[in-house]
């Protein structure tokens, strides 16, 4: 009897487990999710767990009304920072590779000296450089605009994108390029057709990685937009934030439906996240 | 179709604290149109010297010709791997694996932008002439090892190579399916009248593909030649055991009737040359596993008699008894021989070898 008890009473304890942990993760989830249903004094009188009652949408269609502008300004900055941060930083990562398996000494040299480049500005504090980016954007009088913007973020996430993707492109086998090589395909032809391909996984694990980090990046929107209608999403969420009090419902609320995006983003695409990752641990075998 | 040829090339490969000469002052020439095998131990460079002519690695020293082109010269690629109109089968095929078979056979005539309706002729053709029509739309995955490495060799054909390079094209293959795909290439090579160089360590793939073999020990080519005459007249130990079974054993030069003969123990070997050593010096002597029999005979048509053997093993492998024996006067030392019918342990019988068969080398 014991040996059959003991492995089923071993799967009921990894249960228990998990579902401990994802009830603990899930708590302030569900709080920020209920207590965007509650009036502003409900959230300030009753207990943070207690369910909505009762039961009011203010504090969502304020918030709405309040960040439509910023989820589209927001959007129309993140896409496009994401997917040329990604495509760039991947061909990047492919000239890198090349380099770094060249014949030529002096190619290996210059790609190591690239990669400490692109690790640096992946590992540097963006607010260190805030100063210098703000005064550079007033200089070249870009700043408060779009492509001032686009430029900035771009500035941090391609370094992002072509140091995550040359460690995706570094467990492609060398023959398979090789093997390119020889059936006469171009440079332009054997990124497109195998490496990024067989990559895939990695490419998207880390369009996805750019997408959130660029959508809750909060200093550079900070001191990069000076004019409220262009403000982004992780600046306006704080709208609900005052010196004089806080519209606490509304906050919450407001978490929400800036998450709402990379959340449905990450829910589509979130395999191809964990295939990327498990690729980096487990060799090229995708 | 192209001559190769490889002109004094050396290969060192630096790193931090270490020098490896992979190549040493390799002259080779592959004529136009012929099958050249090269084949030698693991780590003596014949994998270098292949991706040397296929452009993939650049030689130290010394230079690689197509025809009368520089293609490779002192340390600079002059000719990339992709302009040299080059077939290659890599050792585990190298498909790529985000497409299908025919993709796989495609990608060459792609990048040579064809017309896709030529492309496709010319897919089926060389699919149906290996014997894929039907795997054409299988990705690899859900290809067998055989069926992975025909499209292989068809992607490697497609395009009419100039030359044609298989890197150990057989190691990853189940040995019964080994034969065939030899035949194949054979086949392919014969129709398609490729240059073609066969990088393997096993013998059987030189013999039945090359015509021409080259043995390279240690990044020196030691011995060239047809396969059959460096099966013959191996020049060392070494690269006998490399193109096929030997029987070897240590011997002791003596003059008996005024002839220098070796012996081993009680048994006497005498070689239809004279022996290069002198007397009291050891040599290692070679027979192929064919030249040698052991019999209760007395006497052998065409072989000579040694002396007396005593059984010690008697075993089966690969369609003839192996019976391992000692000299009857030395059970110390052990020899073997192939025989078609078992023999008893502790017999004793006669040894006889072909005299003419018999190989000599110095001991190292």
């Amino acid at each position: 009897m014991a040996s059959r008890v003991g492995p089923i009473a071993k799967a009921v304890l990894k249960e228990l487990v998990i579902i401990i942990l994802v009830v603990i993760w899930l708590i302030p989830v569900y709080a920020i999710i209920i207590n965007g249903f509650k009036s502003n004094v409900a959230v300030v009188s009753t207990n943070a767990l207690m369910p909505a009652l009762p039961f009011t949408l203010t504090a969502y269609q304020e918030a709405w009304s309040a960040l439509a502008q910023p989820l589209l300004n927001s959007l129309a900055l993140v896409l496009p920072v994401s997917i040329l941060s990604s495509i760039l930083g991947a061909l990047g990562a492919y000239y890198l590779n090349n380099l770094t398996r060249s014949f030529n000494p002096r190619d290996r040299i210059i790609g190591n000296i690239i990669f400490a480049l692109v690790s640096l500005g992946t590992f540097l504090p963006y607010q260190a450089t805030l100063m210098p980016l703000a005064i550079l954007m007033v200089t070249i009088n870009l700043l408060g605009t779009y492509w001032g913007l686009l430029i900035a973020y771009l500035t941090f996430y391609l370094p992002t994108g072509a140091l995550l993707m040359s460690i995706f492109i570094a467990t492609v086998p060398s023959y398979l390029i090789e093997a390119a090589k020889m059936d006469g395909a171009s440079d332009f032809n054997i990124f497109f057709k195998v490496v990024l391909p067989v990559t895939m996984p990695g490419f998207i694990s880390t369009l996805i990685f750019i997408i959130i980090e660029s959508w809750n990046n909060f200093f550079l929107p900070l001191v990069l937009v000076t004019n409220p209608n262009s403000a982004l999403v992780s600046v306006a969420v704080r709208y609900f934030t005052g010196g004089f009090g806080t519209l606490y419902n509304a906050s919450f609320a407001a978490a929400v439906l800036a998450s709402l995006i990379p959340l449905v983003i990450f829910i589509f695409l979130g395999r191809y996240f964990i295939r990327g990752l498990l690729a980096l641990g487990g060799g090229a075998k995708i | 179709m192209v001559n190769i040829t490889v002109r004094n090339v050396t290969k060192i490969f630096k790193s931090r604290n270490k020098t490896v000469v992979a190549l040493n002052n390799v002259d080779l020439e592959v004529k136009s149109g012929e099958a050249f095998g090269i084949v030698g131990p693991s780590g003596a460079g014949k994998t270098t010297l292949m991706r040397i002519i296929a452009g993939l690695e650049v030689p130290t020293s010394g230079e690689v010709l197509f025809d009368n082109e520089v293609v490779s010269k002192d340390g600079k690629i002059i000719v990339p791997p992709e302009k040299r109109n080059i077939g290659m089968v890599f050792q585990n095929w190298a498909l790529y694996p985000n497409m299908t078979a025919f993709d796989n056979i495609a990608f060459p005539l792609r990048n040579q932008k064809l017309p896709e309706d030529e492309i496709r002729k010319k897919v089926k053709e060389i699919a149906e002439i290996l014997g894929i029509s039907h795997v054409l739309s299988h990705y690899p995955r859900e290809l067998s090892g055989g069926q992975q490495q025909r499209v292989a060799l068809a992607r490697a054909l497609v395009k009419s190579p100039s030359v044609l390079i298989l890197d150990e094209p057989f190691s990853n293959l189940d040995a019964s399916l080994r034969d065939g795909a030899r035949a194949l290439v054979k086949k392919l090579q014969e129709t398609f009248k490729v240059t073609t160089l066969i990088v393997s360590h096993d013998p059987a793939d030189i013999f039945s593909i090359a015509t021409r073999v080259a043995v390279l020990v240690d990044g020196k080519i030691e011995q060239m030649g047809s396969p059959l005459d460096v099966y013959n007249n191996p020049k060392s130990l070494t690269i006998a055991k490399l193109v096929g079974e030997i029987i070897t054993g240590k011997g002791v030069v003596t003059t008996v009737n005024g002839k220098k003969v070796i012996k081993y123990g009680n048994l006497i070997f005498q070689p239809a040359f004279e022996i290069p050593a002198n007397d009291s010096e050891e040599v290692e002597f070679g027979l192929r596993p064919e030249d040698v029999k052991i019999s209760k005979d007395e006497k052998l048509e065409g072989f000579e008699f040694a002396g007396k053997v005593i059984v010690k093993v008697s075993s089966y492998s690969g369609g003839a008894f192996r019976i391992v024996v000692s000299p009857i006067e030395n059970e110390e030392i052990e020899l073997y021989a192939l025989s078609d019918i078992p023999m008893k342990v502790g017999d004793v019988v006669n040894f006889f070898y072909r005299k003419d068969k018999l190989k000599v080398f110095p001991v190292k």
